[in-house]
């Protein structure tokens, strides 16, 4: 597992791309679940809010923007209002020292189980083992990531993490993990993981989650799940853990119906998860059941560097998965393929800001630029312009490949002259019309219709005549059509 | 242990401290100490973010959605309570179950309590044990609500002393009564009604159930019940 997101550095995108471009099963699962919920976004969107749908994506925007703007009052003020409810709140540079603040709770309070409900941030920090370590048993229990718990597999959607997989995949997990009779029926698998975690939650000492918000007015952990998992694990066992990303902060409760309305639609298209559960401290002395005792981690691990003003924009990131699920790259590649915690287009951006532009060069890279991530997201992070700048810090800081570096500078040049760019024209032509033809696939009734078809060319062509055939350029340009017809 | 007010200002903090983390954020928004915003915090416009209003037909529009989202509504009037939860129990074949609906009425208490000693059901005390020890057996877990959300066909759940967040959550059937004056349009107007509260006054849990459990991880299918309970009924009442 650690190596699927873990790769070594500098990571390089092609193999696993490669692998997942002819993965048929993984082509086919990806595409439709994506696709189902980016019709399902739209539609819970449009159907809300109407004409408003893109001023309910700036008012989210602003929301999160004015936060980051502001994260120094806003973290002061959450820590201070967590703390007056009993919240005992940690502060982590990065993820080692994240993990040592829950190893010591684990330690202090002598935990033998620990039930852990799905966080992002928990991956990043590489939780799992270092808890296990100690002795303190640790189990996702969110239906996917118990999955890829069992199958030592890695997620591969920030909010979907076990798209690459099958029902038959869950079912060899659970007969040979758990002893259960084969089945593939969903509805009885879920019954066959309900009760095998009903018995984890009943004996855990330990609860540990993410958080999708934290009000700073209140000092309150805002989870959303579907499944309920996030409120047994903050529910039954004696402490909770909640691992959260000092960029999850909104100002006040009233902030929250801004953005949860977007959040769920974004994400599956629900208008609420099935549990949104604000947590505001421990257990009272009046209440009967609850934690005793809450932590907060607060969790920079690479944070404050995007935090510059010229990427702030990306910590707005709700991690709701839309921009996954519209992406026409992620949709072919797979999760896996982004080499980190977060893929698809926010990833493209991300990651090569959290673990070093130098390790993830072709990240930026890894979109058409076509700008279907733009228009998903519900806090209107402008991803293509990222990934551009991206593109140009890599060139300016001479990060991309010579190769690269020669052809853009070749081609700039014989753009630069028309004399150039003709010859240029008429070499690509010819060379192309030649290979047709020895092909057997050019055709020459038409001089400005008719073409060839190349099903192999060189260097950077090569990856789109791997896939498909690539139509050559006509015999006669529209230029000389022009000049005939018009005489200029 | 319960901690007290007085000693929290004392919490053990672990890791780098807070001033070291403010540090590096006040290097990254370029000051050197935290600055109040400049600038009030947007406003939630409700032209923008409302999605219901009181002008709404608020019972109609929050069965319409509570369905939606997969829960079952059962409209009656409060006479009709005790016997529609006798039928229902009945239906569910249940044995053993939790109830925690005070904010309904003692009366309704008190003669619920009679009737499902009759039938045979078995309450038990869930205040009588800390945590949800005692609810993993129940076959059915009943509560109240201190709000509900027409727009989004929402039951909230808080916690309190005569409340339990297990009883929602634990048993594989939740049945809530929602009171038709417990309505409310809109999360705005929930948010609304907390704005000024102490957050110490707060609930320390508040859920927002929209549907029962669900999950679609195994290929997308929809399956309900995999840790939370797979049907809730809503008692809907007029009144
Ligand atoms: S970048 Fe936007 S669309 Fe993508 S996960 Fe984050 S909030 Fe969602």
């Amino acid at each position: 597992m650690s190596d699927t997101l873990f790769p070594k550095l500098p990571y390089k995108l092609k193999q696993r791309a490669d692998e997942a471009t002819v993965n048929i099963q993984l082509q086919q699962f990806v595409n439709h679940a994506t696709y189902s919920k980016d019709v399902a976004r739209k539609q819970a969107m449009g159907g809300a809010f109407g004409e408003n749908t893109d001023a309910v994506r700036d008012l989210a925007g602003q929301i999160k923007q004015h936060t980051l703007d502001h994260l120094d009052h806003y973290l002061e003020q959450f820590i201070d209002n967590a703390t007056a409810t009993g919240v005992q709140v940690h502060f982590a540079r990065d993820g080692e020292q994240a993990n040592q603040i829950a190893v010591a709770i684990a330690e202090a309070n002598k935990c033998r189980l620990c039930v852990k409900s799905k966080s992002m941030v928990t991956e990043e920090t590489h939780l799992l083992p270092a808890l296990e370590a100690v002795g303190c048993e640790t189990v996702e229990t969110d239906l996917g990531e118990f999955i890829l718990q069992l199958d030592n597999d890695a997620p591969s959607h920030i909010v979907t993490p076990m798209i690459h997989k099958d029902r038959t995949a869950v079912a060899r997990a659970f007969q040979r993990e758990l002893g259960a009779e084969y089945t593939e029926d969903a509805e009885a698998l879920a019954q066959i993981a309900r009760k095998h975690l009903r018995e984890k939650y009943r004996k855990a000492d330990l609860g540990i989650s993410g958080g999708n918000f934290l009000v700073a007015e209140t000092g309150s952990v805002v989870l959303c799940t579907n499944e309920g998992n996030g409120r047994f694990c903050t529910t039954a066992p004696r402490i909770h853990v909640a691992f959260v990303g000092i960029e999850k902060l909104v100002p006040r409760l009233e902030h929250l119906g801004v953005m949860l309305k977007v959040l769920a639609r974004s994400s599956t298209g629900q208008p609420l998860t099935c549990y949104t559960h604000t947590i505001t401290g421990p257990k009272r002395e009046h209440e009967h059941d609850g934690p005793e005792e809450v932590h907060v981690v607060l969790v920079d691990n690479g944070r404050t560097d995007v935090l510059h003003e010229d990427t702030r924009e990306m910590l707005r990131c709700i991690r709701c998965g839309a921009c996954l699920n519209s992406c026409p790259v992620y949709r072919k590649i797979g999760g896996h393929s982004y080499g980190a915690v977060y893929s698809g287009p926010i990833g493209a951006i991300l990651t090569p800001m959290l673990k070093g532009l130098e390790n993830y060069t072709d990240l930026p890279h890894a979109s058409s630029l076509c700008g279907a991530c733009y228009e998903a997201c519900p806090v209107k992070i402008n991803i293509p312009k990222y990934l551009i700048q991206l593109r140009r810090d890599m060139v300016q800081n001479h990060l991309s490949g010579t190769g690269d570096r020669v052809t853009m500078r070749l081609w700039g040049e014989s753009l630069q002259h028309e004399w150039s760019y003709r010859i240029g024209g008429w070499m690509q032509k010819t060379f192309a019309r030649m290979q047709a033809k020895f092909g057997g696939t050019l055709e020459t009734d038409d001089p400005y219709a008719s073409r060839g078809w190349l099903t192999w060319a060189p260097g950077p062509v090569k990856g789109w005549t791997q896939e498909r055939d690539m139509p050559t350029p006509t015999a006669k340009s529209f230029r000389h059509w022009w000049r005939k017809e018009h005489g200029r | 242990m319960q901690k007290t007010t007085s000693d929290r200002s004392q919490l053990p903090t672990m890791g780098e401290g807070r001033a070291a983390l403010l540090a590096r954020v006040h290097a990254a928004l370029g000051r050197d100490k935290t600055q109040a915003p400049s600038e009030p915090a947007p406003v939630v416009d409700e032209s923008i973010a409302r999605l219901a209003s009181s002008d709404a037909d608020l019972p109609a529009l929050f069965t319409e959605r509570a369905q939606s989202v997969g829960m079952k509504v059962h409209r009656v009037s409060l006479e009709q309570v005790v016997p529609r939860l006798r039928e229902l129990l009945g239906q569910l074949e249940a044995r053993r179950i939790g109830v925690a609906a005070g904010s309904v009425g003692e009366r309704l208490e008190l003669e619920l309590d009679a009737a499902l000693q009759a039938d045979g059901v078995k309450q038990i005390d869930w205040q009588a044990r800390e945590g949800v020890s005692a609810q993993y057996d129940l076959d059915v877990g009943i509560t109240d609500v201190h709000a509900a959300i027409a727009e989004t066909g929402t039951l909230v759940c808080c916690s309190g002393s005569r409340s339990s967040r297990g009883l929602s959550l634990v048993p594989p059937v939740h049945i809530a009564l929602v009171r038709v004056s417990d309505i409310l349009p809109d999360m705005i107007d929930y948010w609304a009604r907390l704005k000024g509260m102490p957050n110490t006054e707060l609930p320390s849990s508040q859920a927002f159930i929209t549907g029962p459990s669900k999950t679609a991880d195994i290929e997308g299918e929809l399956v309900t019940g995999v840790h939370g309970p797979g049907a809730v009924h809503i008692l809907l009442i007029d009144g």
